[in-house]
């Protein structure tokens, strides 16, 4: 049976998120997002031309790894925790329909001039809305620093 | 070898248009046939369904006749977990559609090698040519079903061409 009382949210969540990855140690990471005019180019899609990746600061994040890596030739994963506030603000910046849809645009994601891919993102939610992220990350290849 | 990678790709990507252009995806904001490169998009943690997926893998050179000519495995890999109208329960007949697509896709076994490089592409002297496919099994992914199929891929090198 559906829950129908009443619920009023009122961003006490939200806020008690953001202020405690502030206070843990809050970083900025950044989106890799493709630019909102696509390269439709045969070089675009061959590997000629530059992406043209747009950088997307989310801040307030933690970083941190997630657990250490038990077999021989498994890289280590990491994990960011955002604020759903930086993420919310990023999703009506670029008018997009949901979080969700945000993170599967994105290519990767750099923290601290290193890149990560996104292997999965789960939501915390109170009263039904997301008030801290979880995406779990996997060490990039290149070394190059962004 | 790039030039003939790159016009692999390029005429299954034309041939997709045609067979069925309603197979389409959007990536990198861009609405296009359902095909890509793999090495040339960035990593996904997941495959993308309904779309066709190439990856280059087996590379050997014939050094023996007047030219080389290259072999190279190109395998063409795809998923999907059917259609939300019935509730996936028709990914068996999403993927034979895609089977099928493929033979079109491939046939004719052969197109002009082009130049990408350029702008316009240029044509080059020679043909990328390649084999019939090789079907694997079709398998399955938690609800969804996938399936590669391996192609060789053959074209000589041309004078000055890296």
């Amino acid at each position: 049976m559906a829950d129908l009382s009443t619920q009023n949210p009122n961003g006490l969540a939200q806020r008690v998120a953001t202020a405690l990855l502030r206070a843990g140690g809050g970083t900025t990471a950044c989106l890799q997002m493709p630019p909102l005019a696509g390269d439709s180019t045969d070089a675009g899609q061959i590997g000629l031309n530059a992406p043209g990746f747009l950088s997307l600061p989310l801040a307030p994040a933690v970083f941190r790894r997630a657990r250490a890596a038990m077999q021989e030739g498994k890289l280590p994963k990491y994990e960011l925790l955002v604020s759903a506030d930086a993420v919310a603000t990023q999703v009506t910046q670029l008018q997009l329909g949901s979080a969700q849809a945000l993170f599967a645009m994105a290519s990767g994601i750099v923290v601290a001039g290193k890149l990560f891919l996104i292997e999965s993102v789960s939501a915390s939610e109170s009263q039904g809305q997301a008030y801290l992220y979880r995406l779990l990350l996997q060490d990039g290849c290149g070394e190059w620093p962004l | 070898m790039q030039n003939a990678k790159d016009t692999f790709y390029i005429a299954l990507r034309s041939r997709l248009a045609s067979v069925n252009p309603a197979r389409t995806m959007t990536l990198r904001g861009v609405t296009r046939p359902a095909i890509l490169v793999s090495e040339a998009e960035a990593p996904m943690a997941q495959p993308l369904l309904d779309a066709f997926a190439l990856s280059w893998t087996g590379l050997e050179a014939d050094v023996q006749l007047p030219a080389i000519l290259a072999q190279m495995t190109c395998e063409i890999q795809y998923a999907t977990a059917g259609t939300k109208a019935n509730a996936g329960l028709d990914r068996g007949r999403t993927l034979e559609e895609m089977d099928c697509e493929v033979f079109h896709l491939l046939y004719p076994y052969s197109t002009q090698k082009m130049n990408y490089t350029t702008t316009p592409a240029t044509p080059m002297e020679t043909f990328v040519f390649w084999s019939e496919p090789e079907f694997g099994p079709a398998v399955a992914l938690r609800d969804g079903l996938s399936r590669t199929v391996k192609v060789t891929v053959f074209a000589f090198q041309e004078q000055g061409e890296a």
